[in-house]
């Protein structure tokens, strides 16, 4: 059977190669994470970076944890963080991708979006959404939606309680749906009261 | 389900994007850096992937990456292999050659493994350094030969194999090397 990563990262302390293991088995994922938040161009020195902090980093990985996935995440979504303007420009640029897609797939986002320009508009509406929510709300979403994380993989990943994790999807989702409501308005960020207490 | 997150998966850039990324050399070079990084030292020169190659459609792609392994001595560039939950893909180099696999299926680039298309669809040639001792661990392994190794007038000796779901394979060495660099 193959040794845990956990076990890995255990035997990388005293044999730092060993430490390879955990690339080979996380990379594609966390490369094609970073294929989705921000463009190409920059995925490719986030990936090393991701792992060049992981591996200096290994000696704080909690052991209980048979998974070095969610950490890894946790590292990735730290570093796209800091990388706003890129994440917005992907978000629009797959904003404008989904605009070309057949029309019938467009129908969730306008209400039966009849022309390409309505749909252009209603993409264009959503990835500005998804922009505008608090980076916290943003990461915990996009955790779940485009990488399918569970909720216990969340909370590992972003280093918060499930409840948290929870709660800040709640209210992503209600974001969501109000843009999804108001449609031609973009959804004002004023009208959210709720504060999100363990901001990192 | 539909509910407000349909429109958001939707933005997902995989599903807008051709889904193969083209990643597996920078994949490599990663692990190298890091790697390299990790020992202080510089990496091992790369076999690159060669500037052609192709792709081979299986309906059981993680067996075959397996029977390739162990019967034709190709080996995986396993930083590179891309788990979906729909078929994996993966790449393997024998000497400084390469091939890609995937899953069988319209979904797939439309390529079909030869047990689904009821016919042969693709020979790969490859050079190996010992023929015999490669026909024998292919034979052990339980690859079907088709043609037992023989020399050429050319100057090669060759066999011919199928794989695991009959791809078929011309293994072959060259006898003469110095035949195949210009008279001198």
């Amino acid at each position: 059977m193959e040794p845990s990563d956990a076990d890995v990262i255990a035997a990388s302390l005293a044999e730092p190669a060993a430490f390879g293991a955990i690339f080979d088995r996380h990379a594609s994922t966390i490369l094609r994470y970073f294929g989705r938040r921000v463009e190409p161009a920059a995925a490719e020195g986030l990936l090393g970076e991701v792992f060049r902090i992981a591996f200096e980093q290994r000696a704080s990985f909690d052991p209980s944890r048979a998974s070095a996935r969610p950490w890894l995440y946790g590292i990735a979504a730290n570093l796209v963080g800091r990388h706003r303007r890129s994440e917005r420009r992907r978000l629009h640029a797959m904003a404008r991708l989904a605009a070309r897609q057949p029309t019938d797939q467009n129908d969730v986002v306008g209400e039966q979006a009849a022309g390409s320009l309505d749909a252009a508009e209603a993409w264009s509406r959503l990835a500005g959404t998804v922009d505008a929510l608090p980076a916290v709300e943003r990461e915990a979403l996009l955790l779940f939606a485009w990488e399918n994380l569970s909720y216990d993989d969340i909370a590992d990943a972003l280093g918060v309680p499930v409840g948290t994790v929870r709660s800040r999807l709640n209210r992503a989702r209600r974001r969501l749906r109000e843009h999804d409501s108001s449609k031609r308005t973009q959804t004002s960020r004023t009208d959210l009261t709720e504060a999100d207490t363990d901001d990192r | 389900m539909t509910d407000e997150l349909d429109p958001l998966r939707r933005l997902r850039a995989d599903d807008l994007l051709p889904t193969d990324p083209p990643d597996a050399e920078l994949l490599a070079a990663a692990r190298r850096r890091l790697l390299a990084g990790i020992a202080g030292t510089p990496s091992d020169d790369p076999v690159p992937l060669p500037s052609v190659y192709t792709r081979l459609a299986y309906r059981d792609e993680r067996a075959a990456l397996e029977f390739l392994e162990r019967a034709f001595g190709f080996r995986e560039l396993r930083e590179s292999r891309m788990e979906h939950p729909d078929g994996m893909l993966a790449w393997l180099q024998l000497g400084n050659g390469a091939i890609m696999i995937g899953r069988s299926g319209t979904q797939h680039h439309g390529l079909t493994s030869p047990i689904d298309a009821g016919a042969t669809t693709a020979m790969v040639m490859v050079y190996v350094d010992d023929i015999d001792a490669h026909h024998r661990q292919a034979v052990a392994e339980g690859a079907t030969i088709v043609s037992e190794p023989e020399d050429m007038f050319w100057g090669d000796r060759r066999y011919e194999a199928f794989d695991s779901e009959g791809h078929r394979w011309h293994f072959a060495q060259r006898l003469r090397p110095e035949s195949t660099t210009a008279h001198s």
